[in-house]
C-alpha cells in the first residue's frame, strides 16, 4: 500500500472509539431514513395492492333485511357493477377447554368460489369450508391460537353453546377495513346457519363495487346514493353505509400522514447526525494539523492531502452503510408487517425496496462528505507554519485571543462577586469552567444536538398525554357503562325493566339511528352522515361544542353535527342550514351545534330520540341500549356487561353485542399507542444521536487535553480531581442543553401536536403538558452526561505521565 | 542548468521578516542578504531568540516573508520562493529540499520504511516499488534498517532523527536544511547525527544548519551568526565572548568534537 493510503488507513482502525463514534453517528442517521423511505415504499405499494387485489366493495350498506331477489334489482342500479348480499351476525367463541369468550361476527357467503367482492385470502387449511364448518380471519390470534382442524365452541343468543370444525385460516383486508376496532369475522356458507339457528335466505348486508369511477370518490357516493334511494323506496331501513375507493386503503391516508411525520423526525435525526459528524470531524481535523503540516513540508499539496481525507470521509460512509442499510432494510419491513397486521394488510413479501437502498447510499456517502467538506478544506489548506506550530486559533478566528481573555475577566470578576459573598470555588472547577466554553463551534453543535434529542423527547410524551386526554374527551360521547345491541327493535320499557333488576343498574335509554347524506346545493352527496338518536335530555353524552348550541327534545328537522363537516361545507356555522337526504327524501336541516370528534370516523351527527324514532316508526323502541350503572371502573363493567348479556340471552332476547363503556375507548388508546410506540422510538433515537454527541464531544475534548491531564497529574493533582473537573464540563454541558430543551420543547410540542392530531383525527387537539418526558429526559441527560465524561476521563487518567507526556 | 551552475545556489536579498501580534510588530529578520553556494555545509549560529527559525522557514518557504526575495538556482531553473503559491512551493520543497527539524516530526502511525517513502509518493517522482527500495537502502544508510517496520514511538529520539534524516534524502534533494537537529539529543547520538551530514556534504550535497551550539562552528565548512535579526560580518564576531551564556550546550558540543 502507498504511505499515503496507509496512512488513512491507520487513521481509520487506529482510533477505534473514534471511527466508531463518526460510523454510528452516520449510520444512526442512515438507519433512520432506510426503515422510513423503506416503510414507506412497502405500506403504500402493499396497503393499496393488496387491498385493491381482493376486489373491495366500494359501497357497504347495514339494512334491514332483504332477499335474492331485491338484491337482483340492487344489481339494477346504474353504475353497479356486482353485488352481493350477505347475512352478517353475532356469535361469541372460544377454544375448547377455555372460558374466555371473544366476539366474532359471522359473515354468510353464498358461494366462496365465484364470490367477486370482498375476496378472502387463504392463510392455512382450505379457502371454501364445508357444511357445519367455518374459517376463521387471522386477526382471531390476537385472542387465541387455532389451526384448521380444531374444533372451537360458540355461543349463540339464546345461551347455547354448540362446537364447530375451524376448516382454515383466512386473511380479509377488505370487510371491515374502515374500523379498526372491528371484532374478527368467520366465514360460513348458508348452508351451516341452522347450526347458528339462523334463518336462510336473508341478507343484512349489501356489498356492491361499481363499474367505473372504481377510485372516483364522487362518483362511488352518487351510486350509494341511487341504492340508498332504491333501498329506502321499498321501505327498506339503512342503518349504516360506507364508500369506499378500490385503491385506496380505507386508512391509507391515515397511514401516510403517521409515516410523514417519522419521516419528519427521520430528516431531522439525519440533521442531528450530520452535526455530529461535522464535530467530530473538525475535531479530527484539529488533531491531525501536525501530520497535515508534515506531509505538506516534504511536499504534499493541497489537493492531495484534500483527497486523502475525503478517502477517509468515503471510508466512514461506506462503513457504516455496512451497518446501515441491511438494518435498515429489515427494520422497513418489521415496521410495514407491524402497521400490516395492526391494520389488517397484507404485504406483498420480504424485498429490497430499491429507492431505500438508494436513498440510504447517496445519504450515507454525501452526508460525511458534506459535513466534513468544511473542516477538510480547512485542514487541507491549513500552512506548514501555522501545522507545525499547532497555531490555529489565529486562522480559525481572528478575535479569538480577544474573546479568550474577556471571558477570563469576566470570570475572574465572577469569582471575585462569588468570593465576596463566601462561596469558594476551586481552581479545577474554574478550569473545567473554561474548558466548557474554549471550543465555542463544537460546544454550540453538541448543545444543539442534544437540545434537539431533548426537546423532541419531551414532546413525544406532551403529545402522548395529549391524545389520551383527547381520548378521555370522546369518552365524553360514549359514557354508558354498558352498551346493548339486540339483532332486532325491542320496546323500551321492556329492556328497562329486564335491566333495572339488575341493582347495579341506575338507568337505561334507548337509542335510535338514521343514515343520511349531506347534499350539496346541486344535490350532488357531499358526505355520509351517520344520525345517533339518544334522548335529547341524555345525560350520556357530554359534547364539547365548537359552535352552537346541543340538541333539544322539541328539535324538528335539526341536528348537532360533528367538526369533519367543514370539510363539505368550510364556512359552515349554527343556525345555518343544509340539504339533507333523509329516508328516501330530501329535507332542508338546520345545524343547531358543531361538535369536536375524530374525524377519521367519519361525519356524526345527533338528533333528538324523540324526533328520529316518530320518522323511522320505531318509537318506544329500539335496538341499541345504553345503560349506566353505579360504577364506571372498566372491571365493573365488564363484569356489568357480561351479566347483562347472560340475563338478556336467559330472557330470549335476541342480543348482537354487549361491550363495556370504557372498552372502546381502551381500544381507541390502543391504537393511538402504536403511533405513540412510534414516536417514541424515534424519540429514543433522537436522544442515542444527543448522547452519540454529547459522548462524542466530551472524549474529543478529553483527547485533545490528554497532555494538559498529563501536566496536571505531574504537578499532583489526583485522579479524583481530574475525573471530577471532567465531569463538571460534562453535566454543565448537559444542564444547559436541559434548560434549552425545556425552551423548546413548548413549541415542539405545539407543532409535533398538530401535525399528529391533524393526520389521525382531521382535527388539531388541544395540547397538554406532563412532568414525565421532563423528568426522564433530565434523568437521561445527567447519566448520559456523566457516562460520556467520566469514561473518557478515566481512560485519561490512567495513562501514566509519561504516556500522556508522550502523547501525540 | 550549466546557466545556473555558476550561480549561488540560494539567495537572500534584503529579506525583512515582522511578526505582527497584540503587543504591536516585532521585527525578528531586518533585511538579510546572503547567499549559499553549492556543496557547502553553512552554520547559522544565534543565540535563543535571535531568529535562527525564523530566518530558516525564509529557505524552506514555510512561513512568509515581509519584503526582499529568497532565490534558488536549482535544477536548471531559478525560483524566487515566495511567488510561489504554496502548493507548487510544497511539490518544490517535495523534491528540491529536505527539511529536518528538532522535533522529528515523523508520522505516528506509520512504519519507519513508510515515513521514509511518503516524501517519494507525495512527489509521485518513484515508483511505489521502487521508492520502497530506497526507502530501505536510505534506511541502511543511517543504520536503522533492522528496525525498517517498527512504528516511530518504539525507537528512541536519536533514531527518530535518524530516520528524519533518512526521509529528508528521500528525493534525492540538492538542499538539506535543519533546524537544531541535534538539539533534544545527547552528545554522542548527535556526534553521530553529525558524521553523516559531513558524509552528505562530501558526496555533493549542500546543507544549511541552524544551531545554538558554537562548539560546531569548526565543523561547519562556513558558518554565519545571527543576532536579533541581523547578520554579523563573518569576521567579526563578538559573540565568541558570550559562550559562557550557553555553558551547557558548549560542553556538549565540545563534548562531541
Ligand atoms: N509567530 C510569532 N509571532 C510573534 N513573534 C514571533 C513568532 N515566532 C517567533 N517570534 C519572535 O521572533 C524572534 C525570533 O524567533 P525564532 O523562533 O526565529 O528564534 P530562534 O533563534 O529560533 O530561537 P531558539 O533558539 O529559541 O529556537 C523571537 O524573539 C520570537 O519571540
Ligand atoms: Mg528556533
Amino acid at each position: 500500500m502507498r504511505p499515503r493510503w496507509r496512512k488513512v488507513f491507520s487513521d481509520l482502525i487506529d482510533n477505534k472509539a473514534r471511527t466508531l463514534l463518526v460510523v454510528f453517528s452516520i449510520a444512526v442517521g442512515v438507519f433512520a431514513i432506510g426503515v422510513l423511505v423503506g416503510a414507506y415504499e412497502i405500506i403504500s405499494t402493499d396497503m393499496s395492492v393488496s387491498y385493491a387485489a381482493n376486489n373491495p366493495s366500494n359501497i357497504e350498506i347495514r339494512m334491514s333485511d332483504f332477499d335474492e331477489e331485491f338484491l337482483h334489482t340492487l344489481g339494477n342500479v346504474e353504475g353497479v357493477e356486482d353485488v352481493e348480499g350477505r347475512w352478517v351476525f353475532g356469535i361469541r367463541v372460544r377454544p375448547l377447554g377455555s372460558d374466555e369468550w371473544t366476539s366474532l361476527n359471522v359473515i354468510t357467503i353464498d358461494n366462496f368460489e365465484e364470490n367477486k367482492i370482498n375476496l378472502l385470502s387463504p392463510v392455512s387449511g382450505t379457502a371454501a369450508p364445508e357444511k357445519n364448518q367455518i374459517l376463521l380471519q387471522k386477526e382471531i390470534f390476537e385472542d387465541f391460537d387455532v389451526a384448521p382442524g380444531d374444533t372451537i365452541e360458540f355461543q349463540l343468543s339464546d345461551q347455547t353453546v354448540k362446537s364447530i370444525v375451524v376448516a382454515g385460516i383466512v386473511a380479509d383486508s377488505s370487510t371491515d377495513a374502515i374500523d379498526f376496532l372491528a371484532p374478527p369475522l368467520g366465514y360460513i356458507t348458508p348452508k351451516t346457519l341452522r347450526l347458528f339457528n339462523e334463518p336462510e335466505g336473508n341478507f343484512n348486508r349489501l356489498y356492491a363495487t361499481v363499474g367505473e369511477g372504481k377510485d372516483d370518490e364522487d362518483h362511488i357516493k352518487d351510486v350509494l346514493s341511487n341504492i340508498k334511494d332504491k333501498v329506502e323506496k321499498n321501505d327498506y331501513m339503512v342503518w349504516r353505509a360506507f364508500n369506499s375507493k378500490t385503491h385506496e386503503h380505507p386508512l391509507e391516508s391515515t397511514i401516510n400522514a403517521v409515516l410523514g411525520i417519522l419521516f419528519a423526525l427521520g430528516v431531522l435525526i439525519l440533521f442531528l447526525s450530520s452535526s455530529l459528524i461535522a464535530n467530530t470531524l473538525s475535531a479530527l481535523l484539529n488533531q491531525h494539523l501536525r501530520h497535515i503540516g508534515v506531509m505538506k513540508l516534504i511536499g504534499g499539496r493541497d489537493k492531495l492531502i484534500f483527497r486523502m481525507y475525503i478517502v477517509l470521509l468515503f471510508a466512514f460512509g461506506v462503513l457504516s452503510l455496512v451497518i446501515a442499510v441491511p438494518l435498515g432494510g429489515q427494520g422497513a419491513y418489521a415496521l410495514s408487517e407491524f402497521m400490516g397486521t395492526k391494520i389488517g394488510f397484507e404485504l406483498l413479501g420480504y424485498r429490497i425496496v430499491p429507492l431505500a437502498f438508494i436513498v440510504q447510499i447517496l445519504i450515507g456517502i454525501l452526508v460525511p462528505l458534506a459535513a466534513g467538506l468544511v473542516p477538510v478544506i480547512k485542514g487541507s489548506r491549513v500552512t506548514v507554519q501555522k501545522a507545525l506550530s499547532g497555531d490555529l486559533a489565529r486562522e480559525a478566528d481572528e478575535g479569538g485571543e480577544k474573546k479568550e481573555s474577556r471571558l477570563e475577566s469576566f470570570q475572574i470578576r465572577a469569582v471575585s462577586v462569588l468570593a465576596d459573598r463566601g462561596i469558594r470555588i476551586s481552581r479545577p472547577l474554574l478550569v473545567s469552567l473554561r474548558n466548557t466554553f474554549r471550543q465555542r463551534n463544537r460546544l454550540i453543535l453538541t448543545l444543539f444536538t442534544l437540545l434537539m434529542g431533548g426537546a423532541t423527547f419531551i414532546s413525544v410524551f406532551n403529545v402522548r398525554v395529549s391524545l389520551t386526554e383527547y381520548i378521555q374527551v370522546v369518552g365524553n360521547y360514549f359514557l354508558a357503562d354498558v352498551t346493548i345491541s339486540f339483532e332486532k327493535l325491542y320496546r323500551i320499557n321492556e329492556v328497562q325493566q329486564f335491566a333495572m333488576d339488575d341493582p347495579r343498574v341506575t338507568a337505561v335509554e334507548g337509542w335510535a339511528f338514521a343514515s343520511a347524506e349531506i347534499l350539496y346545493d346541486d344535490d350532488t352527496v357531499a358526505d355520509n352522515v351517520d344520525i345517533l338518536a339518544p334522548p335529547a335530555e341524555s345525560p350520556l353524552v357530554n359534547p364539547l361544542l365548537v359552535d352552537g348550541r346541543w340538541i333539544a327534545p322539541t328539535d324538528k328537522r335539526k341536528l348537532a353535527i360533528s367538526e369533519s363537516v367543514y370539510d363539505s361545507y368550510p364556512d359552515l356555522q349554527a343556525g345555518d342550514k343544509i340539504p339533507l337526504k333523509i329516508l328516501g327524501r330530501e329535507e332542508i336541516w338546520e345545524v343547531v351545534g358543531i361538535f369536536k370528534f375524530i374525524g377519521m370516523e367519519g361525519t356524526i351527527a345527533y338528533a333528538p330520540y324523540e324526533y328520529i324514532a316518530k320518522e323511522t316508526n320505531v318509537v318506544n323502541q329500539s335496538a341499541s341500549f345504553r345503560i349506566v350503572s353505579d360504577s364506571h371502573e372498566l372491571e365493573v363493567q365488564e363484569e356489568l356487561a357480561k351479566d347483562l348479556d347472560a340475563f338478556f340471552r336467559d330472557n330470549g332476547f335476541q342480543v348482537s353485542e354487549t361491550s363495556p363503556g370504557l372498552s372502546m375507548l381502551n381500544e381507541a388508546s390502543e391504537s393511538i399507542d402504536i403511533l405513540i410506540t412510534f414516536l417514541l422510538i424515534m424519540a429514543v433515537l433522537t436522544a442515542v444521536v444527543g448522547a452519540m454527541g454529547l459522548a462524542g464531544t466530551m472524549s474529543m475534548n478529553v483527547l485533545e487535553r490528554t497532555r494538559e491531564i498529563g501536566i496536571m497529574r505531574a504537578v499532583g493533582a489526583t485522579d479524583f480531581e481530574i475525573i471530577r473537573m471532567v465531569l463538571v464540563e460534562g453535566l454543565l454541558i448537559g444542564m444547559i442543553s436541559f434548560v434549552l430543551s425545556i425552551l423548546v420543547a413548548f413549541p415542539f410540542t405545539y407543532l409535533l401536536s398538530w401535525i399528529v392530531s391533524s393526520a389521525t383525527f382531521e382535527t388539531p387537539i388541544a395540547v397538554v403538558f406532563t412532568p414525565v418526558g421532563y423528568g426522564i429526559w433530565l434523568g437521561l441527560v445527567i447519566l448520559l452526561s456523566v457516562l460520556a465524561s467520566v469514561i473518557p476521563a478515566r481512560g485519561a487518567a490512567r495513562l501514566t505521565i509519561r504516556e500522556v507526556l508522550a502523547y501525540e | 542548468m550549466t546557466e545556473t551552475q555558476s550561480l549561488p545556489l540560494i539567495e537572500f536579498r534584503d529579506v525583512v521578516k515582522n511578526y505582527k501580534s497584540e503587543a504591536g510588530i516585532f521585527p525578528a529578520l531586518k533585511g538579510i542578504n546572503l547567499q549559499v553556494e553549492r556543496s557547502e555545509f553553512l552554520g547559522i549560529i544565534g543565540k535563543s531568540g535571535a531568529g535562527k527559525s525564523t530566518l530558516l522557514n525564509m529557505f524552506t518557504g514555510v512561513d512568509e516573508l515581509t519584503s526582499g526575495e529568497v532565490i534558488v538556482h536549482a535544477n536548471g531553473e531559478s525560483i524566487s520562493l515566495h511567488t510561489l503559491s504554496e502548493n507548487d512551493l510544497a511539490l518544490w520543497r517535495g523534491r528540491t529540499m529536505g527539511v529536518i527539524y528538532q522535533s522529528f516530526q515523523l508520522l505516528p502511525m506509520l512504519t519507519l520504511v513508510q515515513n521514509v517513502m511518503m516524501p517519494m509518493d507525495m512527489s509521485g517522482l518513484y515508483h511505489p516499488r521502487k521508492s520502497r527500495e530506497k526507502a530501505l537502502e536510505l534506511l541502511d544508510m543511517v543504520e536503522l534498517i533492522e528496525h525498517a517496520h517498527k512504528l516511530p514511538a518504539y525507537i528512541s529520539g536519536g533514531q527518530q532523527q535518524r530516520v528524519a534524516i533518512a526521509r529528508a534524502l528521500a528525493n534525492d534533494p540538492p538542499v538539506i536544511v535543519a533546524d537544531e537537529p541535534t538539539g533534544s539529543l545527547d552528545s554522542v547520538t548527535a556526534d553521530h547525527i553529525f558524521q553523516l551530514f559531513e558524509r552528505l556534504v562530501q558526496s555533493g550535497r549542500t546543507i544549511v544548519m541552524v544551531t545554538h551550539d558554537k562548539g560546531l562552528v569548526p565543523r561547519f565548512s562556513r558558518h554565519i551568526e545571527i543576532v536579533d535579526g541581523e547578520l554579523l560580518p563573518p569576521s567579526n564576531s563578538p559573540l565568541m565572548g558570550e559562550n559562557h551564556s550557553f555553558p551547557l550546550r558548549g560542553k556538549v558540543g565540545k563534548g562531541a568534537k
